[in-house]
């Protein structure tokens, strides 16, 4: 029996740390979602994390403003997604590609342009106590003695919600997403309403990877990112693209990891080749769960169209 | 279009009269092969600080190509360095051994070092440093100054030069106290600060007091600062990035042994062989002491360097028992390098597994 | 959409017209990276000189710059294939990881056979196993209704896993003292190099001729063949086999092939197994012909820039093939402007991705026409 204590014991600095490690992932899976919703594929949130983090990382060293720090983060990842709309929506290019070349444009550039800094250090956001909630046994821990941007992050979600499902404005891009001919037929330009759909979720983007470079790491270094953009892709499949299900998805995948961590090191030897390929088999395997029990995976119906320019 | 073409030809004409210039003032050239991005503090970092060093004598000239992956790409980095007639290559990773070798039989007249591989050639050599020499010491200071004798290791990837890293840092620790226990994560990166920094909050959280780490990025001492605990530093002296936690670190400095070799290429009595020199020689070495390291710690712990420099203490020697406790190496037994270069077991004190 | 302007959809392509597009774009995107050197104190211009020259500019570039365009221009001709059956297939990346997993088990398991076995073995096996692989995806569409999109992006990364577990679990090489690499390939499976010098000596062709030869012809491997013989398989099967004419038509209209009676589930798992088979022959050659053994460091997003390359091409097997030269010199000539200027290695993404915006946004002017909008 008493085996087991430590491992139920390492469950709760487990989920603190997963609240923290989630964060950038959360942030990055809600501005994707926000994009996809409103009918645009972008496989380029690898890269707009970087870009943002650079960003970020270079208004905060500056300033000495994180705040500062965080809007550079929001607004370059957002010229980021809205090149990818340049391209997609005025080209006409394919969403796809014009994803991978973000990626690959985006990591390379944030990259080459914080060869300067590399490992330079900047003040940052620390962890700062919610007053009383903190002290709740158990919960406080977890949920209050994290970083503002984490508390940020708890409100983010319902704030979504509301305005995809509760304003007239989230009726628009989900229609946009689903059938841009319907919208253009009440008078909507969806031209107009995924130019807004890449703009705030490129912001979000953005300040995913702002996370990264503010809250985690508070230094520049190189590929800060690692992958975390492509996680993020993954898990707005995974929540059907629901904003919900997104939160739900983020703190699953990041909670296993850091338990994981927590359990190797008392002493299970794990197969790290499964931990890493987590998160892409749970999303497979959810979706495929949804498809036995004949449910709709929800995908927006235009994803990854181009509105014909004529029209 | 055809002024860009001029321009084009004017461009390639330049670089190669810079060329023919270099080769009137009968300098020599050295090229480097580095794995990771020189900026990461890690492994490559530890070269290029040495590269810096050679390129401030003025007969010297050197040019490093970083990042490059191992496999079909290292090979053409390495030849097109050959075919530019450098005079001496490095190439720094593992991965590079067999295109080291292939390139190495086409241009004869020039010399090839391998680093932490283990096959030469008619003109390639291969050469690494006892880096677990200092791992030993460092887990000397370590296991003085865990409280909790429980001290935290993350690691990258479960290849021999990691496994030897994490026996030689638990035979120190074991050495000066026999309690404590050396727990292992592997990260399976070499290179992602934010994931090696979340592996030692993990370590932290279940109770280890001191971080220890075989990664390129900063990410663990990092962790090991914002907590309180201590952090044992791996490649370079990190202790700029962890100023309250940074212990000691095992470092490199390959600049004596680059000089010797640079020399030897000009003189012409270079030769091919397998080179690897421990403290002694210093490429290996720790770095300064942190303020928080007790005056007995600091001398316990110097007076085992002089022995290891000295000869009079072997790192690998027996009686070492394996984690179940099994008698691995005999009393008065050593293990031989060929053992230390395929060590895919760990000592007793660590617990984790090898994948 | 833009005001005093209206865009109308050409009903004839350029002709020349799309190749000063091209150049134009090109020509923007030198000019852009010249520019972000100069921002970090480099000659711009000389870069963009090293650019090129490493890349086409000299006798031994060529045979680099084949050698890394054959892998990608497998991929891209497979990629191709399901884009023009509207199937968004970048799975290739996975395909290609367990295609060299499949001719590797073939070369580790039978390394005894005679050399005629082995290396057509090897070669068929990689192909069954990456075609394997995307058949996966095309199953989970056809009976599943999952995107392909997601479902070829998860199984890439799951392959990748997959190779990892192998090469440091089960296949690790005893004699490489534990480091993670399989054992050598037998001499037979190992794909050789176009020229071999000691042979034309032998012939008795002259020793400048030879040099010459050996310093054009690089590492460039017979894969070549395998290159040409599928460039020509799939533009045959495209525009002389009922099966390609049906690809095409359903690729324009899925419904419509449906009322026509074409079986387009078939047709997916056909183009799906072929593009993974095409990805998997492209992972084992590189496998074999250049590393000679399997090592974690084969994977090299060959698969993501075969996307690229397909769309870039507007999936024609012949401008597929210039475009995977292209890419290929530039990989190869970016790494002359780091070794000359002493730039970051991120320089290349960058570089890479500049040209992928700029000419990915110049093809809207092949497809468009901008007309004065009269009111």
């Amino acid at each position: 029996m008493e085996d087991f204590l430590p491992y139920l014991a390492v469950l709760l600095p487990a989920m603190t740390a997963a609240i923290s490690t989630g964060a950038p992932i959360l942030y990055a899976t809600l501005g994707e979602l926000v994009m996809e919703r409103g009918g645009v594929l972008n496989l380029g949130v690898e890269g707009m994390m970087m870009v943002g983090a650079l960003a970020a990382f270079l208004g905060c060293y500056h300033t000495g403003s994180p705040w500062f720090g965080l809007l550079c983060g929001g607004f370059s990842a957002m010229l980021m997604s809205m090149l990818h709309g340049a391209i997609c929506l005025i080209f006409q290019g394919s969403q796809v590609v014009s994803g991978l070349a973000l990626t690959i444009f985006g990591t390379g550039l944030a990259n080459y342009l914080g060869t300067p800094y590399i490992q330079m250090k900047i003040q940052g956001f620390t962890a700062l106590d919610v007053p009383l909630l903190s002290s709740i046994p158990v919960l406080g821990p977890i949920f209050f003695q994290q970083d503002v941007l984490v508390y940020l992050s708890y409100i983010l979600p319902f704030l979504l919600w509301w305005l995809l499902m509760r304003t007239r404005f989230g009726l628009a891009l989900r229609a946009t997403g689903e059938n841009p001919a319907a919208v253009r037929a009440a008078g909507i330009s969806p031209g107009a309403v995924r130019w807004a759909a890449l703009m705030l979720g490129g912001f979000l983007v953005g300040l995913g990877g702002a996370y990264l470079a503010l809250a985690s790491m508070r230094m520049w270094v190189d590929n800060l990112v690692s992958g975390r953009g492509w996680i993020a892709v993954a898990l707005v499949i995974f929540a059907f693209w629901r904003p919900g299900r997104a939160v739900f998805g983020v703190y699953l995948f990041s909670g296993i990891t850091a338990y994981l961590f927590r359990a190797q090191a008392l002493g299970v030897g794990i197969p790290t080749a499964f931990l890493s390929m987590l998160p892409y088999l749970m999303t497979l395997a959810v979706l495929l769960a949804s498809s036995l029990r004949g449910k709709d995976s929800g995908a927006p119906a235009d994803l990854a169209n181009n509105l014909r320019p004529e029209d | 279009m055809f002024k860009r073409a001029m321009f084009l030809v004017l461009a390639l004409a330049l670089s190669c009269s810079a060329a023919l210039a270099a080769d009137a003032a009968k300098e020599i050239k050295i090229g480097f092969v580095y794995v990771s991005p020189v900026g990461d503090a890690g492994w490559s970092y530890s070269h290029d600080l040495a590269r810096q060093e050679l390129e401030k004598h003025s007969d010297i000239s050197t040019y490093y190509m970083e990042s490059v992956p191992e496999g079909a790409d290292s090979e053409r980095v390495i030849l097109s360095m050959a075919r530019k007639g450098y005079d001496l290559i490095f190439t720094t990773s593992f991965g590079y051994m067999d295109p080291t070798l292939k390139v190495a039989k086409q241009f004869p007249k020039t010399a090839f070092m391998h680093a932490s591989g283990y096959k030469t050639s008619e003109n390639v050599g291969n050469y690494f440093g006892r880096i677990y020499q200092s791992r030993y010491l460092t887990g000397m200071v370590a296991g003085l100054m865990t409280k909790k004798n429980q001290i935290g290791y993350v690691a990258a990837f479960p290849i021999p030069e990691v496994v030897r890293g994490i026996n030689a840092f638990t035979l120190g620790v074991r050495a000066v106290n026999p309690k404590a226990e050396v727990r292992v994560v592997w990260t399976k990166t070499w290179y992602d600060p934010a994931l090696e920094k979340d592996a030692a909050i993990s370590l932290l959280d279940i109770g280890v007091d001191v971080i220890a780490q075989h990664q390129d990025s900063p990410g663990p001492q990092e962790a090991a600062q914002d907590r309180g605990a201590y952090s044992v530093g791996y490649h370079s002296d990190m202790s700029r990035f962890a100023p309250e936690a940074h212990l000691v670190a095992a470092v490199w400095n390959w600049v004596p042994f680059y000089l010797e070799a640079v020399d030897q290429v000009r003189k012409g009595t270079w030769q091919p062989k397998s080179d690897w020199p421990g403290m002694e020689s210093g490429i290996v070495d720790i770095s300064p002491y942190g303020k928080m390291v007790p005056e007995d710690v600091r001398a316990t712990v110097d007076q085992r360097k002089q022995e290891i420099v000295d000869g009079k203490y072997v790192v690998f020697s027996g009686p070492i028992n394996d984690q179940s406790g099994k008698l691995r190496v005999e009393p008065g037994k050593v293990l031989s390098d060929q053992e230390l270069i395929s060590f895919d077991w760990f000592v007793d004190g660590v617990v984790g597994t090898m994948n | 959409m833009m005001s005093g302007w209206r865009i109308v959809s050409r009903t004839e392509p350029r002709e020349w017209g799309s190749v000063v597009i091209f150049a134009a774009a090109f020509a923007l995107s030198l000019l852009i990276c010249g520019l972000l050197l100069q921002v970090q104190g480099k000659d711009g211009a000389l870069g963009v000189g090293l650019l090129l020259s490493g890349g086409f500019g000299h006798l031994y570039s060529y045979g680099e710059t084949l050698l890394k365009a054959i892998p990608i221009f497998l991929c891209s001709l497979g990629v191709a294939l399901c884009f023009r059956l509207q199937i968004w297939n970048i799975g290739a990346e996975g395909q290609y990881v367990i295609g060299t997993l499949g001719g590797t088990w073939f070369v580790l398991t039978f390394a005894s056979l005679p050399g005629w076995l082995l290396l057509p073995g090897m070669l068929i096996s990689a192909m069954l196993a990456g075609g394997f692989w995307a058949c996966v995806s095309a199953v989970l569409r056809q009976r599943f209704g999952m995107n392909e999109i997601i479902s070829t992006l998860m199984l890439n990364y799951i392959g990748i896993e997959i190779l990892k577990y192998l090469i440091y679990g089960p296949w690790r090489d005893p004699a490489a003292m534990n480091f993670p690499v399989s054992p050598y390939f037998s001499d037979s499976a190992v794909i050789a190099q176009i020229w071999n010098s000691s042979f034309w000596l032998d012939f008795g062709l002259s020793e400048n001729i030879v040099d010459v030869m050996a310093q054009l012809c690089g590492r460039a491997h017979w894969g070549i063949l395998s290159c040409l013989i599928a460039g020509c398989l799939c533009s045959f099967f495209l525009q002389k086999t009922r099966l390609g004419y049906e690809i095409t038509a359903a690729g324009s209209n899925a419904k419509a092939a449906r009322f026509a009676g074409i079986p387009y589930s078939r047709l997916v798992i056909l183009v799906m197994f072929i593009c993974g088979a095409l990805a998997g022959l492209a992972g084992i050659q590189e496998c074999s012909a250049t590393l000679e053994r399997l090592e974690p460091h084969i994977v090299v997003g060959y698969g993501y820039t075969a996307v690229v390359v397909a769309w870039l091409a507007k999936l024609r097997t012949v401008r597929i093939a210039f475009f995977a030269i292209i890419l290929a010199g530039l990989r190869v000539g970016v790494e002359n402007v780091q070794l000359e200027l002493q730039v970051s290695n991120s320089f290349a993404n960058t570089l890479e991705g500049i040209i992928l915006i700029t000419v990915l946004a110049g093809q809207f002017f092949n497809d468009y026409s901008l007309k004065r909008k009269f009111s």
